[in-house]
């Protein structure tokens, strides 16, 4: 397993919005983490990410404890909700950051940033400025720069809640195609089952700071943990969703 | 009689135009007056202690934004990014007093402080380090302001997490991410300090005195021989606002648009 996280128990100086957590991730999973909004399932990204120190609990990627290295030191790939590219860089600048920072010559640089580009569907487009890109190729520049320093693990937060409704199917299957092909553990924060149905390997559910089922999302849609649950994943089409991946 | 909306609009136009009318008409008046007397204006504008008024104050003007750039670039870096005690009161202290302190006053103290009766030992009285102190005091607070705003947004943008999560240690985020992303603002607040600092008065006229050619500048020549002078202080008025004034525009229209 790549990481391990147990009892994690987390807040913003008050009350803990995430309650002892527990859950591991194999390399080349994705976990897709669905809740309600306030259910914890963003301070448990934060927690992995290093912008909160968790009050307790465990966080163990590939034997590295990490609540005791920096943010830089995490080997963690983050795509924000809105990419958080950086506007003053090309395409190629931005997928090459990671490797600048860490002091890549330039030729291994781009080397890289091609290979990336590929790999996520948009070759040649390096040159381009950041302000000339669709959503959907948006949040794909901002998966191959978390992929190019190599990361231990990617989190992606809520990455298709700015994708319009038209290319929303289009741009989630694609991001699974791309899931597939990378060894990457992957955990994805979302509060939509359609985003959550299309690219979950496994599912957890989050309720009230805890997670109150993780299993494959078709045993989750099969026998929901309780009536709550039951709530969040009912949805007509959703063997139909399952079955388009 | 309910009023008609449509007409209240104009109400509003009308207050912002006594507004328009009252600053403008000071700042033009000042051509006009120089319009009576033209040729012996122009004259004034040649004389050596205005042309070293100007000069002097360009200079430690350039000094004073060079500091202010220096120095205050990395302060608003520090309090945009980070959460301490007394944050409130050191930005206060820092960017709010100084533009509020009354001018005479900034003089006196600057003068206790760093002048022949220091208790620091250091006398910089009437010396040209002691005009670009005091502007750097009054002015240098629009480029902690400016920057510090810009700076504070692109916290909030997250883009700086996302780069610490891509490996760049804190420094590497200022060089790479916020330095880069705010030249237009350091841009502007240095036009806004250095326009600013070629207005200050008290800490000129009290700590580095009206020396001509050597600490008089164009805000402490007008003090000196408004009354006297009337031609050569309006000349130099003249020269002074009409800089600043360019200098603010210039950099407006280099600003990029909303």
């Amino acid at each position: 397993m790549a990481l391990h996280v147990r009892n994690l128990t987390a807040g913003y100086g008050g009350a803990p919005v995430l309650k002892q957590c527990s859950f591991s991730i194999s390399d080349g999973e994705t976990l897709v983490l669905m809740g309600p909004s306030g259910c914890g399932k963003t301070t448990l990204l934060h927690c992995l990410s290093g912008v909160l120190t968790p009050y307790s609990g465990i966080m163990s990627l590939d034997g590295r404890e990490l609540s005791k290295l920096p943010m830089e030191a995490r080997r963690i790939g983050l795509l924000p909700q809105d990419y958080g590219l950086f506007p003053h860089m090309s395409v190629s600048e931005n997928v090459e950051y990671g490797l600048m920072v860490h002091g890549l010559p330039p030729s291994e640089r781009s080397k890289v940033s091609a290979q990336m580009l590929k790999l996520v569907n948009l070759p040649g487009l390096g040159p381009r400025s950041i302000t000339e890109l669709s959503g959907g190729q948006r949040q794909r520049v901002g998966l191959a720069r978390a992929l190019a320093v190599r990361p231990g693990l990617l989190l992606l937060d809520e990455p298709l809640s700015n994708i319009d409704q038209i290319t929303k199917d289009e741009v989630a299957h694609n991001l699974r195609r791309v899931f597939e092909k990378i060894s990457v553990p992957k955990i994805v924060v979302t509060h939509g089952l359609f985003d959550a149905l299309v690219l979950a390997d496994r599912l957890a559910v989050m309720l009230d700071g805890r997670i109150v089922q993780l299993d494959t999302p078709q045993r989750v849609l099969a026998k929901p943990a309780n009536e709550l649950v039951r709530k969040l994943v009912r949805r007509p089409n959703a063997q139909e969703i399952l079955r388009s991946r | 009689m309910k009023l008609d909306s449509r007409h209240a609009i104009w109400g509003l136009y009308l207050l912002s135009a006594l507004l328009v009318i009252f600053s403008v008409s000071i700042i033009l008046y000042q051509y006009v007056a120089a319009l009576g007397s033209w040729s012996a204006v122009l004259a004034a504008m040649g004389e050596f202690r205005v042309l070293s008024a100007l000069e002097l104050s360009i200079t430690s003007s350039i000094a004073a934004t060079g500091l202010a750039i220096l120095l205050g670039v990395p302060l608003a870096y520090l309090l945009a990014t980070r959460d301490f005690a007394y944050k409130l009161l050191l930005e206060t202290l820092v960017i709010d007093v100084p533009q509020t302190f009354p001018p005479i006053a900034e003089g006196i103290i600057l003068l206790l402080m760093l002048g022949p009766s220091s208790p620091l030992g250091i006398n910089l009285a009437y010396t040209f380090a002691a005009l670009v102190l005091a502007k750097l005091f009054i002015a240098g607070p629009f480029i902690v302001s400016f920057v510090a705003r810009r700076f504070r947004d692109i916290r909030r943008s997250g883009m700086s997490l996302t780069a610490r999560s891509l490996g760049a240690d804190p420094f590497q985020v200022f060089t790479t991410i916020y330095l880069p992303l705010s030249w237009h603002e350091i841009a502007a607040g240095s036009a806004m300090c250095w326009s600013r600092a070629m207005g200050e008065l008290g800490g000129s006229l009290l700590f580095a005195g009206v020396i001509a050619g050597q600490t008089e500048t164009i805000p402490t020549f007008v003090s000196v021989s408004a009354t006297s002078f009337a031609i050569p202080a309006l000349a130099a008025t003249l020269l002074g606002t009409t800089a600043s004034t360019l200098a603010l525009l210039s950099f407006k229209r280099l600003m990029p648009k909303e």
